[in-house]
């Protein structure tokens, strides 16, 4: 593992421009605000890199919508802040040009689309939920629930901080296989076929035999029926015969899945 | 909470047998509008609808789902449901909430394996093939963070 940290690093600094731009018919004035430009990480959430952006178009709304909770749109489409920023990304790159343009809104909130985000606690508590699964498939949750308060909090505050080597000094374990030979118990993934549906399976990084199983095995296993299939994350196609569990230990989110976006171009 | 509760019907064929015993599930909200397309559904596979309970059990496109109440959370009385596969889980926590009549601001937490609270756009269907057993998948709910 520790060969590969420059894996690690450039996953973690995998970034995206976005312009994003206020809702035109929430704008209170004669002229549009500028559009506000930000570099943000592809494993970060919307609300933890966007508070600079409510702030800059809060005071082109009218009065009583300030204290709205703000939204995210693209191509008419509500953006989950739930999903990582990359992932956003590769469920809609297709459609993309970069910058990535996004609608910013703070009226209407579509209520049966997209949670409620009043603060980064939520995110906090998602966040963490997501990497207890993880362990649960990982190593049946045991080395989650034997780390402490302070160990979560250091997964939390590298992630909202974008600090590397805080994070992964906690992740470092989490992402050890109990087991050298066969790696994890199950590979934590989530397989998204288009903007609102995913597929999650128990897949094993090991065959029956005791062999390795890459990538393709897994792409076996969820679409049977499928030949030639491909899928994004990062930004990038990852070999088919990419081994399963290096491919968990390394490209992975912070929140311990892959979150693989099946390629339809 | 003991492991003996009913397990003879589905959500649809009792919706449709007994609807005086759950008369809140019909409320016009979104949550009843899904409830409705679930019963649609369920007409379309079992044309004249006269199965017993025990065929709509092996229904493919249900899921058992069994629904445990944890700490302060008030118990169900009837546990186990047949769910639609494509249900979410924030659909399934909104059902719960108008079934115990909770206020609408009142918080619900769901928990799988007593462990993890899964993400509400996660399918009843993924969760089942991951961490269901002996053919249900069991949730656990609760109305203050049980397990973190």
């Amino acid at each position: 593992m520790a060969n590969d940290r420059e894996v690690l690093r450039e996953i973690w600094e995998g970034k995206i421009p976005v312009c994003f731009q206020l809702d035109s018919e929430e704008v209170c004035e004669l002229q549009a605000p500028d559009p506000f430009y930000l570099m943000v990480s592809r494993l970060s959430y919307f609300p933890l890199c966007t508070d600079k952006v409510r702030k800059h178009f809060m005071r082109h709304i009218q009065l009583d919508k300030q204290e709205n909770e703000m939204w995210l749109e693209f191509n008419g489409i509500p953006l989950k802040w739930h999903l990582p920023i990359g992932v956003l990304f590769d469920i809609y790159s297709n459609d993309i040009q970069l910058p990535w343009n996004i609608v910013v809104h703070f009226d209407k909130f579509p209520e049966n689309v997209i949670m409620h985000c009043h603060n980064k606690e939520v995110v906090e508590a998602h966040f963490l939920a997501c990497i207890k699964e993880a362990d649960v498939l990982k190593h049946r949750g045991q080395l989650v629930s034997s780390m402490q308060k302070k160990d979560h909090n250091q997964l939390w505050l590298g992630l909202l901080n974008d600090k590397f080597d805080q994070f992964w000094a906690v992740n470092r374990r989490l992402m050890e296989a109990s087991n050298n030979d066969e790696g994890f118990k199950y590979i934590p993934f989530r397989c998204y076929t288009n903007e609102d549906k995913y597929i999650q399976k128990l897949v094993k990084p090991v065959s029956e035999e005791g062999q390795r199983k890459t990538l393709k095995h897994l792409l076996n296993e969820v679409f049977p029926d499928k030949e030639k299939v491909q899928v994004q994350t990062h930004g990038i196609m990852p070999p088919l015969e990419t081994p399963l569990q290096w491919l968990s230990e390394h490209l992975s989110y912070p929140d311990n899945f892959l979150h693989l976006c099946l390629n339809t171009s | 909470m003991a492991d003996n509760e009913e397990t003879e019907t589905g959500l649809c064929l009792e919706e449709s047998t007994k609807p005086e015993e759950t008369p809140d599930l019909f409320a016009p909200e979104a949550g009843a509008k899904n409830l409705e397309t679930v019963i649609s559904s369920d007409n379309h596979t079992i044309p004249g609808s006269e199965a017993p309970s025990s065929s709509l059990a092996k229904d493919k496109t249900k899921v058992d789902i069994l629904l445990k109440a944890t700490a302060n959370a008030p118990i169900m009385k009837k546990k186990k449901w047949a769910v639609s596969q494509d249900q979410h889980i924030g659909w399934i926590s909104e059902f719960i909430k108008r079934y115990l009549k909770l206020d609408a601001n009142e918080r619900l937490f769901l928990y799988i394996n007593q462990t993890f609270a899964p993400p509400p756009d996660q399918t009843v269907r993924n969760l089942y093939d991951c961490y269901g057993t002996d053919g249900k998948l069991i949730i656990h709910y609760c109305k203050s963070q049980a397990w973190g």
